[in-house]
């Protein structure tokens, strides 16, 4: 019995000693290739993009969640992407333009980061085509993260944390500066927002008030005027459930502009003031507005399209000739109608986006 | 004395010569062009001189207010045809599947597939316009603009194309 009971106790630490050598053995392989489920709603379409050399892993997506809040990245010790892209702000700063390090102030004001996984060209003028290159760029900027990438790789690599993270995500401990931009990017990905009270209303979960209603009609509509149709024609840029389709559009700030925006980048003279059209997501929480963030508010905006738009050879066609009134020249919206549209405007604030953990410091949950 | 003013003369052309060559190189304007490119034996990349060149033909189109509007370009179909796409006989079996996406300067982007634009499936003429009532397109429409008639919404019918890429549907 005695000598049954033996065999029995060593047959099950054996079984356990081999159970503990598999599990260590695939869950080092499976840190490897576990795939991270970006989840979305239907009405987003699947024109997404992921870099075939970049999948989105759990592993790459905490790795670019702690570089993405790494200060170690910038000269100063001081600046992160999040320093400009505050998740209570919808990943913006609430100012005009950031400051980079030693306060420099950048050229253009920062922009929101959510829904990036169907952008296809990055900044204000579209230059970085993916999320890849795009964060090479302030990396690699001396105003904003002080062109730090190589020194920083080396501290990265001294740290404890960093290589182990890096084997987890990519396969070996090596830091480099393509592997840092793909964890962000893999990072930046999961940034998804959608369940603001416009997606509830998608979803047959939420009944807007009269004047969101009101205002949401405004803001999908173009006036028809002989037709009796009110509309703000806001729909025509900013529609789909995105709120944006990717355009460049001049919409009528200057005559003249100081920021040539585009035309910078193609040498084209029809793009000359011509700048993306910004996702309207989360817009309630994004002051300053343009690329300039020279309006404060959305009452600001508002008022540019209703009464401002500036003409140039370069105006958006869409923002021509389309008053609510037969001959008006300008849109002719009414305050209430504004103050409507900018009730619907508030629909699009998604607060479990700004409060979700998994979007959050990862450095302060450690300490 | 003499050397002096030589070399003076020399210095000051030499400043000039390189100065005007700054100027003139900022003020040189890039030259529109619509590329064809993608699924294409020869690519294109035509201005509106090369454009001058080519057969025109008219086509007219509802503009948003529902008044037929004139206009003047080559056809889609002879484009495609000089840039080496499968079209005509070619046009079957797989080639069947692949599509033109039209790009414009701002981004915008509409698809057609070949048969839409072929005149073996079609009589409908889909050019892409260089001029109307005999003028260049303005600003913002032009230089070049698509105009696809008898279709109900002007949406496809693009203004400042760039692009007419060729693409197999692949999934």
């Amino acid at each position: 019995m005695q000598i049954g009971s033996h065999y029995k106790k060593l047959t099950l630490l054996s079984i356990l000693v081999i159970a503990i050598t598999l599990i260590a053995f695939t869950g080092k392989n499976s840190l490897y290739t576990d795939p991270y489920k970006l989840e979305y709603p239907d009405y987003f379409g699947n024109r997404i993009s992921i870099p075939e050399n970049n999948p989105t892993t759990k592993q790459g997506v905490y790795l670019g969640r702690m570089l993405f809040y790494e200060t170690k990245l910038s000269s100063s010790k001081t600046i992160s992407c999040a320093s400009c892209h505050q998740q209570k702000l919808a990943f913006t700063d609430g100012k005009t333009f950031s400051s980079g390090i030693n306060d420099m102030p950048t050229k253009r004001n920062s922009m929101s980061l959510a829904n990036l996984l169907w952008v296809r060209n990055f900044f204000w003028d579209g230059r970085a085509k993916g999320l890849e290159a795009q964060a090479l760029i302030p990396l690699n900027d001396p105003h904003e993260m002080g062109a730090y990438m190589e020194k920083a790789i080396i501290d990265l690599q001294k740290t404890k944390v960093y290589p182990v993270l890096f084997r987890d995500a990519f396969g070996t401990p090596e830091i480099t500066a393509d592997r840092i931009t793909k964890a962000i990017s893999q990072f930046e990905r999961t940034l998804i927002s959608a369940n603001s009270n416009y997606d509830k209303y998608l979803r047959g979960e939420y009944n807007p008030t009269e004047q969101e209603s009101n205002g949401m009609e405004l803001f999908m509509n173009s006036a028809e005027p002989s037709k009796n149709i009110r509309g703000a024609s806001c729909a025509q840029c900013h529609g789909t459930p995105k709120m944006y389709m990717e355009l460049f559009h001049n919409n009528g700030l200057d005559s003249i502009p100081k920021d040539k925006g585009r035309e910078e980048l193609t040498g084209m003279p029809n793009d000359r003031g011509r700048f993306r059209v910004v996702t309207l997501r989360n817009i309630a929480l994004t002051a300053p507005y343009m690329h300039d963030g020279r309006f404060k508010n959305l009452e600001e905006v508002m008022d540019h399209y209703n009464e401002h738009i500036k003409p140039s050879k370069s105006l958006s066609v869409v923002l021509q000739n389309r008053p609510n009134e037969m001959g008006g020249k300008s849109l002719g919206l009414t305050a209430k109608e504004k103050a409507n549209i900018i009730s619907f405007m508030k629909m699009l604030t998604d607060s479990t986006f700004i409060n979700n953990p998994a979007f959050s410091n990862p450095h302060l949950s450690q300490k | 004395m003499k050397k002096h003013y030589v070399l003076l003369i020399l210095l000051v052309s030499l400043f000039l010569g390189v100065f005007s060559q700054n100027i003139m190189a900022q003020n040189i304007i890039k030259e529109a062009v619509v590329k064809i490119e993608g699924e294409v034996l020869k690519p294109l990349s035509l201005s509106l001189s090369d454009f001058a060149k080519m057969k025109h033909v008219e086509a007219s189109m509802k503009d948003r207010d529902g008044k037929a509007q004139q206009y003047s370009g080559v056809a889609i179909f002879d484009l495609l045809q000089q840039a080496g796409v499968t079209v005509g006989k070619e046009l079957k079996g797989e080639n069947l599947t692949k599509y033109l996406l039209v790009r414009c300067s701002d981004g915008y982007e509409v698809v057609f597939s070949l048969a839409e634009l072929d005149p073996s499936f079609t009589n409908r003429v889909v050019i892409l316009a260089d001029a109307k009532d005999g003028k260049p397109l303005a600003d913002g429409i032009g230089p070049f603009r698509l105009v696809v008639p008898d279709e109900n919404k002007p949406a496809r019918s693009a203004h400042e194309v760039t692009h007419l890429i060729i693409r197999f549907a692949k999934d």
